[in-house]
C-alpha cells in the first residue's frame, strides 16, 4: 500500500511544536545540505543543524527555525525532528533578531583570537539559530 | 488566668503559621501546574533522543556494522570506559529552598548511601551540587564540592544544563576542553535527582551519565536504519546532546518535583494547624468554664461564710 502522506513530530525539550501532523513531505536543514523527506522514506537518521523546515499543512504553507538536532524516519512512516529549540514564524521577532545576528557578527569579526573556543562556538551557535530565525521570516 | 491567656496567645500564634502555610500551598499549586505541564512536555524528547541513542550505542557493542565503526579509535570519549584514578563526581541536582517535605532530604539521604558504598569500595567521590540545599548538606557533612550552581528555573534550565554539562563532559575527558584546572579529572560521573513521578511521589534517583550507557536494553526486532553521515560522525553529534538532554529531564523532574513536594506538604501543614486550632479551642472552653465555676465557688463559699 502506497502512502502518499507522512505524520510529523517535531518535539523540543520545552514541549512538541508540532504532533502528529499529517503532510505529503518536509524540508529539512540537514548537516549534509537541505533535504526533503517523501513519503515511504527508508528509515533513516541524520544531524539536523540550525535552519528552516518547510512543510505544507492543507492549504497553508508553513515554516519553522530550528536549531541542532536530529531527524528520524521510522518504519511506520513517521518523520520525527527532535531541536534543542524551536520557533514558529509567528513567535520570532526578526528585528531583535537582525541587530542580535549584528551584535553577535561583530563580536565575530573583531575578538578572533583574543576569545577562547568555547566562546568562539558559543557565538557561532548562536549566529546559526539567528541566521535561522531570520530565513524563517524571508518567504 | 495565666493560663488562658497563653492558650489564646497559642491559638493566635497557629493561626498565623497556618496562613503562612495555606499561603505557600497556594502559590506551589500555581507554579505546579506550569512545572508540570512542562516536566511531561520535555519528555517526549528526552525518551525518543535517549532511546535513539541507546540503539546506537548498543549497535556499537554488538559489533554489528563494525566496517564504519573501526578506524576512528573505535568509540567516542564519552562512551569508554576509564580505570584512571577511580574517582567519581555526582552531579547532585536539589532545590534552593526547603518547606518541600522530604524532597531534599531524601535525596541527601540516598546520594550520601552512594557516596558510603562507593567509599568503600576505594572509589574517591566529589560533588558537583545545582540546588542550595544539596550544598548546604554535603558542607557540612564534609565532601568535597567542586562546583556548585543554583537551582534551575523554567527559564534558564537549558542553558544551565548546557553548562552542567559541559563541565562533567570536561571532567570525564580529562579536562582537555577549555584546560580546566579546577575540575578534577574522574572515571564516572553519576547524577542524583528527584524523579517526578506523580504529584504525590517523587522517586530519588541516582543514574550513571558517563560513560554513556544506553539505559535499557532496546530489543526491538527493526535493522538499524540508514545513517547518514556514518554511525561515529551521528554519535559525536548527538552523544553530547543526549548528555545535556538528560540533565535537562533531570532538572524538570527536580522543579517539578519540589513545587508538587511543597505544595503537598503545606498542605498537610496547613491541615495539621486546623486540626491544633481546634483542639486548643476546645481546650481554652473548658479552661475558662472551670475558671467560672471556681469563682462561683468561691463566691458562694464567702456568702455562705458571711452568712454563718
Amino acid at each position: 500500500m502506497a502512502e502518499t502522506t507522512i505524520q510529523l513530530d517535531i518535539l523540543t525539550p520545552l514541549g512538541p511544536k508540532r504532533h502528529g501532523v499529517v503532510v505529503p513531505g518536509v524540508e529539512v536543514p540537514g548537516l549534509l545540505g537541505e533535504l526533503g523527506v517523501l513519503p515511504e522514506h527508508v528509515p533513516f537518521i541524520t544531524p539536523v543543524v540550525p535552519g528552516v523546515v518547510r512543510f505544507r499543512n492543507g492549504a497553508e504553507s508553513v515554516r519553522i527555525a530550528v536549531g541542532a538536532g536530529f531527524l528520524e524516519v521510522t518504519r511506520d512512516n513517521r518523520v520525527v525532528i527532535l531541536v534543542e529549540r524551536a520557533l514558529e514564524v509567528s513567535e520570532i521577532d526578526a528585528n531583535k533578531a537582525r541587530e542580535d545576528l549584528k551584535r553577535v557578527q561583530a563580536d565575530l569579526s573583531h575578538d578572533l583570537g583574543s576569545i577562547d573556543a568555547a566562546e568562539h562556538r558559543k557565538l557561532v551557535t548562536e549566529q546559526g539559530w539567528l541566521e535561522a530565525q531570520i530565513r524563517a521570516t524571508q518567504p | 488566668m495565666a493560663n488562658l491567656k497563653e492558650i489564646r496567645g497559642r491559638i493566635t500564634t497557629v493561626k498565623n503559621t497556618r496562613k503562612i502555610t495555606s499561603a505557600m500551598s497556594r502559590i506551589a499549586a500555581a507554579r505546579l501546574v506550569k512545572a508540570q505541564q512542562a516536566a511531561m512536555g520535555a519528555r517526549p524528547y528526552g525518551e525518543r533522543l535517549d532511546q535513539v541513542v541507546g540503539s546506537l550505542v548498543a549497535s556499537l557493542g554488538s559489533g554489528e556494522g563494525e566496517g564504519d565503526g573501526g578506524e576512528a579509535g573505535a568509540a567516542h570519549p564519552l562512551l569508554l570506559k576509564r580505570s584512571g584514578n577511580g574517582r567519581v563526581v555526582i552531579v547532585h541536582i536539589t532545590a534552593d529552598r526547603g518547606l518541600a517535605g522530604g524532597f531534599n532530604a531524601n535525596l541527601n539521604r540516598a546520594v550520601l548511601n552512594f557516596i558510603r558504598k562507593e567509599r568503600e569500595s576505594g572509589n574517591d567521590v566529589v560533588l558537583l551540587t545545582v540546588g542550595k540545599k544539596g550544598r548546604s548538606f554535603f558542607q557540612h557533612s564534609g565532601q568535597k564540592i567542586v562546583r556548585h550552581h543554583d537551582a534551575p528555573t523554567l527559564g534558564d534550565l537549558v542553558v544551565k544544563a548546557k553548562m552542567v554539562a559541559a563541565e562533567v563532559m570536561a571532567m570525564f575527558t580529562g579536562g582537555k576542553e577549555g584546560g580546566d584546572t579546577e575540575l578534577p579529572q574522574v572515571d564516572r560521573v553519576y547524577f542524583a535527582y528527584n524523579y517526578f513521578k506523580n504529584v504525590l511521589t517523587q522517586q530519588p534517583k541516582v543514574e550513571q551519565l558517563l560513560p554513556f550507557e544506553s539505559r535499557e536494553i532496546v530489543n526491538d526486532e527493526r535493522v538499524l536504519p540508514v545513517l547518514e553521515p556514518g554511525r561515529d560522525a551521528l554519535l559525536g553529534h548527538l552523544l553530547p546532546i543526549a548528555v545535556e538532554s538528560r540533565l535537562q529531564q533531570a532538572f524538570f523532574n527536580s522543579i517539578a518535583g519540589e513545587v508538587a513536594a511543597r505544595r503537598t506538604a503545606m498542605d498537610s501543614a496547613s491541615d495539621n494547624a486546623t486540626q491544633l486550632i481546634r483542639e486548643l479551642t476546645l481546650f481554652y472552653n473548658r479552661e475558662r468554664q472551670a475558671a467560672i465555676t471556681k469563682e462561683l465557688m468561691e463566691i458562694i463559699g464567702g456568702a455562705e461564710a458571711l452568712k454563718g
